[in-house]
This record gives structure tokens, sequence and C-alpha cells, in this order.
């Protein structure tokens, strides 16, 4: 089959809203997609079956046991081998669609090196987990003008937003930082089902297309919210009117890009534990977080600490976390972990 | 200073530095000074938020994708004994050229001289370039690592680091370029330049103060052995020093102030655009050039024309 063969993507272009023309441009698009895990598989999937051009999958971990209820691409040979699962991912879309280039980054997406990630993309998509990593991504494309596509999810609920830099809203017009952990629940401590997952990334994908085609003039902004049990639905700030104190989109200052927002880590000296602090003081109540944590491992509190223990991967952490936010992760000296685990279990 | 004074020493440091330098590290000293990494506290966390933030931005300008493959050093001799000192091995062959600092031939006799490593110096043509041909030639099975300056401090001429790097990648040897005297006057992007590994001060033309300096060392090198061991803030428990990077070349306290001072003026330098500075020092050439050209007592040395000549210039007037 010819690399410029467009005949596989014939139902897809025969749907008048896409057309051949549409497939020509979706097919020599580049798109970068930040974490591939349950929203990320289910993109990298789609986005690779419908003949991008070229997707870099970034994403740093490895598979577990407990991923394959909803992470569409992955299986329990590809646990067996031990594999990243942007490798899995990448392994698997080739099998799929040989006319895509896939490119498979093992890495931790920060403010150090989200540049580069997203360098040469028509578009960003979001399969990140937490919302630090989502700051940097709408500075560094809002700074690059590449739109990117939100998506998150949880429980039997999900949001989702584009960006189309200096067009629409971006993040931080929605939302100056990110939501306090009492109010971030994560599928790691409130679970969730796979239904949610599919139609959170399906909505993202479809809006991807019309960014991918131009069809800027057809893209819903604003955020969209979904619950899948209740079938409830709402949309926030359809007007499409962006703040007009936007630190990011309106004035330039990317705080997150520069690493002067976000947690801060530090590996604490012979101890296998690492700090992790925020980049303000926060007040948590303990008891809400305790709450949260029930269904997660062994929670205790007192006015000055909470001290959490739990299994992952078939090793012991201990977290211990401080009314302002801080905590000390042990069972670690890798500091990326270390940091996932915050973000899993507390939040950022 | 009261007194104006002319300063043509850049090639040595640069002076004066931006004042953004002197204003940063006058405050990091002031307030922020803890020890980067090695407590828990906030000033300390907040000053290794500080240094990595200096790592991220000198990853951006060198093209570097993880910037954790950066370390922080005192200066360029400094850098440039790392990586020589760290990756070559007893019975290898090493390839450098005539035209090198002693920051690089001193450590290369002394390892030659050691019988540690055989050394091929290769010599260049009389504009003072290199051929890559010349390189291709004196390949050996046993070459382990090409050392070659981006641009000598005493001509200037700025070597063709791209098609050397691609032969020495194609031989499966390493690439070390000694960034002396272009870092932050001169592009350099450690993938398309096929750099494994990269050695730059930071006092010279990305305008931070002395006693700063840095090591890329790309995927390429597998291991690379510190001679400086100790303290490091992480893994105190192992009785040896970490291979994890930058820690692996970081041990001791670092030099934050400086580290901080090397941000502000490499912020500087891209913020004016290294390409528009390339092109005032051009200028800045060109002028010099057509001035001493008409001079009969005066002998110009190195390239002949500006084109690829970079800041040093070296010129002879008789008596």
């Amino acid at each position: 089959m010819e690399q410029n063969d467009l005949s596989r993507y014939h139902r897809q272009y025969l749907f008048h809203k896409i057309g051949l023309d549409g497939q020509k441009k979706i097919s020599k698009s580049r798109v970068t997609l930040i974490g591939c895990g349950a929203l990320g598989t289910v993109i990298a999937s789609a986005l690779v079956r419908g003949g991008v051009g070229f997707i870099r999958i970034v994403d740093r971990d490895f598979i577990e046991l407990n991923n394959l209820q909803r992470q569409v691409l992955f299986d329990e040979e590809d646990i067996r081998q031990g594999l990243p699962k942007a490798i899995a991912a990448k392994q698997k879309l080739e099998r799929v669609n040989h006319q895509v280039e896939i490119e498979a980054v093992v890495a931790d997406a920060n403010y150090t090196n989200i540049e580069s990630l997203i360098e040469g993309a028509d578009l960003v998509m979001d399969g990140s987990d937490n919302f630090e990593i989502r700051y940097v991504i709408n500075d560094a494309c809002v700074k690059a003008g590449i739109p990117w596509v939100y998506g998150g999810c949880v429980g039997d609920a999900g949001l989702s937003m584009v960006v189309i830099p200096k067009k629409t809203p971006c993040l931080a017009c929605l939302f100056q930082s990110e939501p306090p952990p009492e109010l971030s629940p994560s599928c790691d401590t409130a679970g969730i089902i796979s239904p949610i997952v599919n139609i959170v990334a399906s909505l993202q994908v479809t809006e991807a297309l019309k960014i991918l085609m131009g069809k800027t003039d057809q893209i819903l902004p604003g955020l969209y919210s979904y619950n899948v049990w209740t079938r409830a639905a709402h949309s926030f700030g359809t007007n499409a009117e962006r703040d007009p104190n936007c630190p990011v989109c309106q004035k330039g200052i990317y705080e997150y890009l520069k690493g002067e927002k976000g947690v801060r880590t530090t590996a604490l000296c012979g101890r296998n534990a690492v700090q992790i602090s925020r980049d303000r003081a926060i007040t948590i109540d303990f008891s809400v977080i305790a709450d949260k944590l029930k269904g997660v491992g062994t929670v205790s509190f007192n006015n000055f600490m909470l001290k959490l223990t739990l299994k992952e991967s078939g090793s012991d952490f201990e977290i211990t976390l401080f009314p302002d936010g801080r905590a000390i992760i042990k069972g670690t000296s890798d500091i990326p972990r270390a940091k996932s685990i915050y973000s899993k279990y507390i939040s950022v | 200073m009261s007194e104006k004074i002319i300063y043509l020493d850049n090639a040595a440091t640069s002076f004066p530095k931006p004042p953004c330098v002197y204003e940063r590290m006058e405050k990091f000293l002031r307030e922020e000074s803890a020890n980067p990494g090695r407590s828990g506290h906030r000033m300390s966390v907040e000053a290794e938020a500080s240094v990595e933030r200096s790592r991220s931005l000198l990853a951006k300008f060198f093209g570097v994708k993880n910037s954790s493959r950066i370390a922080f050093t005192l200066n360029c001799t400094d850098a440039l004994n790392m990586a020589i000192k760290g990756v070559v091995h007893e019975g290898d062959h090493v390839i450098s050229s005539v035209m090198e600092h002693n920051s690089v031939l001193r450590p290369l006799h002394a390892l030659e001289e050691d019988k540690m490593i055989t050394l091929t110096k290769v010599k260049p043509d009389s504009e003072c370039f290199l051929n890559p041909a010349d390189i291709k030639k004196t390949i050996q099975p046993k070459t382990r690592l090409v050392v070659l300056t981006h641009a000598p401090n005493v001509t200037g001429a700025i070597q063709p680091i791209r098609e050397i790097g691609k032969i020495v990648r194609e031989a499966g040897a390493l690439f070390l370029v000694d960034a002396a005297q272009t870092v932050g006057a001169v592009p350099i992007d450690v993938d398309k330049d096929f750099v494994d590994l990269l050695a730059f001060p930071g006092h010279k033309s990305l305008l931070g103060p002395t006693g700063t300096g840095g090591l890329f060392v790309g995927e390429r090198v597998e291991k690379i052995t510190p001679w400086r061991e100790g303290g490091t803030g992480m893994g105190s428990e192992s009785p040896t020093h970490p291979e994890e990077f930058p820690y692996v070349l970081e041990g001791g306290t670092p030099n934050t102030v400086g580290i901080v001072g090397l941000a502000e003026g490499l912020k500087f330098v891209a913020e004016k655009g290294i390409e528009a500075i390339r092109a005032h020092e051009l200028k800045l050439m060109s002028a010099l050039r057509a001035g001493l050209a008409p001079l009969k007592k005066v002998k110009m040395f190195g390239p002949k024309s500006a084109e690829n000549h970079g800041r040093a210039f070296h010129f002879n007037r008789r008596a």
C-alpha cells in the first residue's frame, strides 16, 4: 500500500463533514499526545486509525495490571514484557496503520522539555493525569500558537475543552491555577469506569479532527462537562470570550513554562525519600483528604500531619502530608516517581 | 567605575555583564542562597528550583531534550577535563587538532605520556580550518573520542563541526566540542551538529559570571566516570557516588549564585537573539579587517573572510 493511498479512510471521508480534502489535511498533520493512559490510548488509537500523518506519544509510565480495565491499547503480554506505555502503544498502532509515522517518547513531560515535545506539531492532545502539566501545556501551546485539547475524567464524569491560542479562552482564562487537593479526586482515589474515558476521549478527538482540517469555525468553545451515569451535561464559557486579564494568553506571562509555578521536589539525603512542596503554601483540610484516601491505604492524621501507607506495583510507600501541602514520599528516591505518587493521591 | 575604559579582552571573559546579571546575583546572595538539594526547607527547595530553571534554559539553548544531561562545572576547562578523563579508557585512540587550547591538549598529552591513550593531532589548512576528510582519514577502529574546538581562541576560525560530527557519528566514536569561544555567539544544536559532549564556559559570550560553565553529555555516552566525588544531596545512603545525571558530575555544593547569574546572562543573549549578536560581531569584524587591510606593516592570520570567523582575531604589526 502506498503511503499516500487514502482508500483505507474511505468511510471517514465519505462523511460529508470530512470529505477527501479534509482527509488529505488530516493525513498531513502532526500531533503530539502528552500522556498515554486511559484517555491517551483511546485518542492515539482514534488518531492513528483516522490517519494523521505523524503522532508523537509521550508517557513515562510502565503498564500495570489495574490499567487494563480502561487503557485500551495494552494487554497482559505487555505487562509480562515490562513495556513502557509509549512503546507498547507504538508497537500496537504500527500494526494497525503503517502509514502513520509514530514516535514514542518515554519521558516525564514537564516545563524543561515540553517545548521540544510540541515542536512542529499542528495540535497537542492532553492525555495527562494532573493539572500542573496541563498548565505547562497551556503555557507552551499559547506561546507557540499551537491548539490543544484538554480532557480529564474520573469516576463517571469528565471534562473537555479546546484551546485555540488567542482565539478561544485558554485554561488560565477559566481557572488561574490548579484546584486544591480537596477538590481534586483522581482515578487512584475515586476510581473510574471505562465508558467515561471513551466518551471524553471521543469528544477530544472530534474537536481534533475539526482543528486538523482547519475547520476552526466549527469548533465548540468552552468547557464541556458530562456525566455518563446521570447523563447530566453542562457547558461553560461557550461565548468564547477570553479573560481580558489572563496572564497567559493576554499578557504572555508563562510562569508554569518557566518553572516558576508548580511543585518543587527534592531528594532527601539518606532517607530513600523525596520531599514535594508547593510553589505557594496552601491550607489542607486533613479530614477531607483522609476521606478521599480511605480506599487507597492506611490513613491516620492529627493536627500536624497526615500519614498514608500504600502499596503500588509491589512496593511500599509512606506519604507524610503537612497542612501547607508539603509531603514526604518515602519508599523512593526517584523524583518523577515521587511526583507521580503525589499527583495521584494528593494531586497537583 | 568612574573612568571610561575600552575593554577588548572578551575572548578571556566578557565585560561588562548585563545589569540583570548583577542584580539577580546580589538578590540571590542576600535573600535566597541556601544549599540546593541538601535540605527540605523552603529556601533550599527554592534554591534547587532556581538551579534547575537555569539548567533548563541552557538545555533549550543547545537543543538538549533532557536537561538533566547538562552538568554545571567551574568553567570550560573543568568541563573538558571531566569529559576527556570521564570517557576514555586504557588503549583508546583519540583524535584532536594542533589548534586546541591547553585545557584540551594538556589532559590529552598527560594521558598519552601515561600510555593510557594514543593521540593523533590533525593540522588545519592555511586559513586555520580543519578539513573533515582529514578527520575521516585518521579514524581507527580504536578511536573512542574526537575532541575539537568550535573555534580556536587564537585565530577564531569557526570549524565545520556539523560535517565532522557526522563523520564521527558514522564511525561510532564520541564527539566532544570545546565551545569556549563560540557559545552564545555562534549557534550550536547538539542534535543537528552530532555533538555527544559539549563543554562551554558561562562567563564568556553567555555573559554569566566567572566560576560558571557546563558540560552536556549526550545519550550515546553510556558511562562517564566522575573524578570529583562527594555530596550530592541524593542517594546519600550509597557508599559510592551516584550514576544519575546530573548528580554524577556535580559532587559538592554548586556555585548557585553564579548559576543564577548565568541564567540571566543567557536570557539576555536569547532575548537579543544569537543571530543578531553574530550579525553585529560580523559587522565589527568586517570593519576591523577593512581598516587593517591597507596597512603594510600589518599581517592578518586565520580566515580570509569574515563569514566563518568567530570572535577572536589575530594580527601582527611589524615594528
